[in-house]
């Protein structure tokens, strides 16, 4: 666990600097990819994530303003506090997906092929996730002796940040795109949602943070179920469909 | 080759039947409240317990505070983002006379000038505690590994806000105090 780099002066958040990593390198490598694949604009990617991310942190500092309106009055210059603590997560993602939206429709970019050139990028982010986790000692392991325990928070635990990143490594390699074997558009993003909601459910039987909904069921297991089971008949309706589905050559900006 | 979607049905039963008895099977056997949470620093937490002399050499422990919302900073006399947060938490000391909040500033004496922070706190008219830790074992029970770093502790004792670093905006430290003085004893 290493929460804090101090050098000299400065603190520096290492959780904050590996997502910061995470989404840098996996957008190289989708733009890089986007390349190869000549299906979308390797540009387009790398505005649209830029776009979603700009306004996902706006969104973020501005719900979180809107719950406290009368302090900031008084202190306007705080709306550009780079203090994280600051920021509403939910306002975060809804402001972040509405931008991406807009973007992608004023653009006019196929949105299966984008988040299927968007998946690696989203994939390098799961791990630096876990891994920022690990820095961080959040999304900590229920109490257990075993071997690969790790000590944290007091106690000897499922090291359960470990497992969600090996796990994410795991998920990289299977949605990894390949040219051998071409599935209709969207399949490789469904794919990822699908095995990220199945990681999920593996993992959280491990966590200690979770919480509990229906007596004794864990909430995020039941949501991620949901996901699973969504995700996996939307990826069997395309599959299905495979012969009638738009070529992708068609899909080309 | 392309999987099919015959194949990917098999896939997918196979999928969310293992998943539903995962999840199943899992919250029997185990649940994540098993087990009392150990005082930690850390958010969700009970904040470690301590008692340090003040100024005057009187004793303070964390625990005669219990059913109020604390604000437990530490600080350094020669850490200048530390100095720079110390009037914004004059304001709120003076804002709520320790009625539902209180302000507990633990100097990191072990490695602080003891007379510079005394002349600090004199300069500044602080009224809140100042406590000093004079062998650095609050701090190390704290895990302070930068400075300034505070801890929000709820009226149960529990920890719900750790910021490392500063120094912090008066918005911040009001958004955050707010919140837990809003929150149901």
């Amino acid at each position: 666990m290493l929460p804090i780099l101090q050098i000299g002066p400065l603190a520096i958040q290492t959780p904050g600097l590996i997502l910061l990593l995470g989404l840098w390198f996996g957008l190289t490598l989708a733009e890089k990819l986007a390349q190869i694949d000549r299906i979308i604009d390797p540009n387009a990617i790398y505005n649209l994530a830029l776009t979603a991310l700009l306004a996902g942190i706006l969104g973020a500092r501005l719900f979180y303003v809107a719950r406290y309106p009368d302090i900031f009055f008084n202190d306007p210059l705080s709306l550009i506090s780079p203090n994280t603590a600051m920021l509403d997560a939910f306002g975060g993602w809804v402001t972040g997906g509405l931008a991406m939206l807009i973007y992608g429709q004023r653009r006019k970019l196929p949105l299966w092929p984008v988040l299927d050139a968007l998946t690696p990028a989203l994939s390098v982010l799961l791990i630096a996730t876990g891994l920022a986790h690990f820095a961080s000692g959040d999304a900590f392991g229920i109490p257990a002796r075993l071997p690969w325990s790790i000590r944290l928070w007091g106690e000897y635990r499922h090291p359960t940040q470990l497992y969600e990143t090996l796990l994410a490594a795991g998920i990289a390699v299977l949605v990894w795109p390949r040219r051998r074997a071409e599935q209709p558009a969207g399949v490789r993003f469904l794919a990822f949602v699908a095995l990220s909601a199945f990681a999920r459910i593996l993992v959280e039987s491990f966590r200690a943070d979770s919480t509990l909904i229906f007596g004794s069921l864990r909430t995020a297991q039941v949501i991620a179920w949901g996901i699973l089971a969504i995700s996996t008949q939307w990826i069997a309706t395309r599959l299905k469909h495979q012969s009638t589905a738009q070529p992708l050559e068609e899909a080309k900006p | 080759m392309p999987i099919s979607s015959r194949n990917f049905k098999w896939i997918q039963l196979a999928l969310l039947f293992f998943a539903a008895a995962w999840i199943a099977g899992t919250s029997w056997l185990s649940t994540p409240g098993e087990g009392s949470r150990s005082a930690s620093p850390r958010a969700g937490f009970p904040a470690p317990s301590f008692t340090l002399t003040d100024l005057d050499g009187d004793p303070v422990s964390l625990s005669d505070f219990q059913g109020k919302v604390v604000l437990l900073n530490f600080w350094a006399a020669w850490c200048p983002p530390c100095k720079a947060e110390m009037p914004a938490f004059e304001a709120l000391q003076q804002a709520y006379r320790g009625d539902e909040l209180v302000i507990l500033a633990v100097n990191t004496t072990y490695q602080d000038d003891l007379t510079a922070a005394q002349e600090f706190v004199v300069e500044n008219n602080l009224s809140f505690p100042v406590l000093l830790d004079m062998d650095g074992k609050v701090s190390n029970a704290y895990q302070i590994l930068a400075m300034p770093s505070t801890f929000f502790i709820d009226r149960d004792g529990i920890i719900q806000q750790v910021i490392v670093g500063g120094p912090m905006s008066e918005t911040l430290i009001q958004t955050q105090v707010r919140k837990l003085l809003a929150e149901v004893p």
